[in-house]
């Protein structure tokens, strides 16, 4: 897991698997990224190979507490990922964006 | 099945069974990898279905970890049975434990949980769920599987 920052934006990036062994580590890292207060933050999840419903929770949490101030989005794309938030309306709830490039794109009007 | 008989384990192209497995999220992961590998190995299935397979079933076997044994003084455990049935085609997955049944808290919708059986539903072809005093089985049909 790793967070990196371009202008405002904080990117966590994750990889390999996030489930109920491992959501805890995904919500202290987004909760990091959230306190200091950028304009948004990106979730990317392209180099996710397995994504439980602990994970999804954790993206609804993290799209509360971030409110009005800070745009929340995640990036995802395949049958393990994109797949499911989609089933289960994940993407009702948090933006969704296929690539980091396009989301980076919405973030620097 | 006593407690100290060790995990029974068994693959092959018609069964993957797994007994007295742990009711923990370190078991559930090692028993997802090996559930993945067993229909790597034997079944042909495109990556959507393949994907699935593999989160429906994890989603049961973590409902049963994190809510079966909530109300019990001692750690409980799972069994998980899958029986390949090739004349149909059909994929069945039978997952068990000896703990409480906890309903879907529905009101009001918690938005960060909860999300295990809709999953399981969309995931699979067909889903049941049979909570009695002695324990919860959650059965996961898929129809259309084919061998390798």
């Amino acid at each position: 897991m790793t967070e990196r920052w371009i202008d405002r934006v904080a990117v966590v990036s994750v990889s390999g698997v996030v489930d109920m062994l491992t959501s805890s580590q995904l919500e202290t890292a987004i909760n990091g990224a959230l306190d200091q207060k950028p304009a948004a933050v990106v979730i990317d999840f392209t180099d996710v190979e397995f994504l439980a419903s602990a994970g999804m929770g954790v993206l609804v949490a993290a799209h509360d507490r971030a409110g009005s101030e800070i745009a929340f989005s995640v990036v995802a794309d395949g049958p393990a990922t994109s797949r499911p938030l989609k089933l289960v309306g994940i993407t009702e709830i948090v933006n969704m964006y296929p690539t980091l490039d396009g989301a980076l794109a919405d973030y620097q009007a | 099945m006593t407690d100290s008989m060790p995990p029974a384990e068994l693959a092959d192209a018609e069964r993957f069974e797994r007994f007295g497995l742990d009711a923990d999220a370190r078991v559930v992961a090692q028993t997802r990898q090996e559930f993945a590998r067993w229909l790597q190995r034997f079944f042909a299935l495109d990556p959507v279905r393949y994907s699935d397979l593999v989160l429906a079933i994890n989603e049961a076997l973590a409902n049963a970890a994190e809510f079966a044994y909530r109300l019990a003084d001692h750690p409980g455990t799972i069994d998980l049975r899958a029986t390949y049935h090739p004349a149909e085609q059909k994929l069945l997955v039978d997952i068990c434990d000896q703990g409480t049944w906890r309903t879907r808290q529905i009101d009001p919708a918690p938005r960060t949980r909860g999300r295990g059986i809709p999953l399981m539903e969309v995931l699979s072809d067909q889903v049941a769920i049979e909570a009695s005093a002695d324990g919860t089985l959650v059965r996961l049909e898929w129809n259309g599987i084919n061998r390798i």
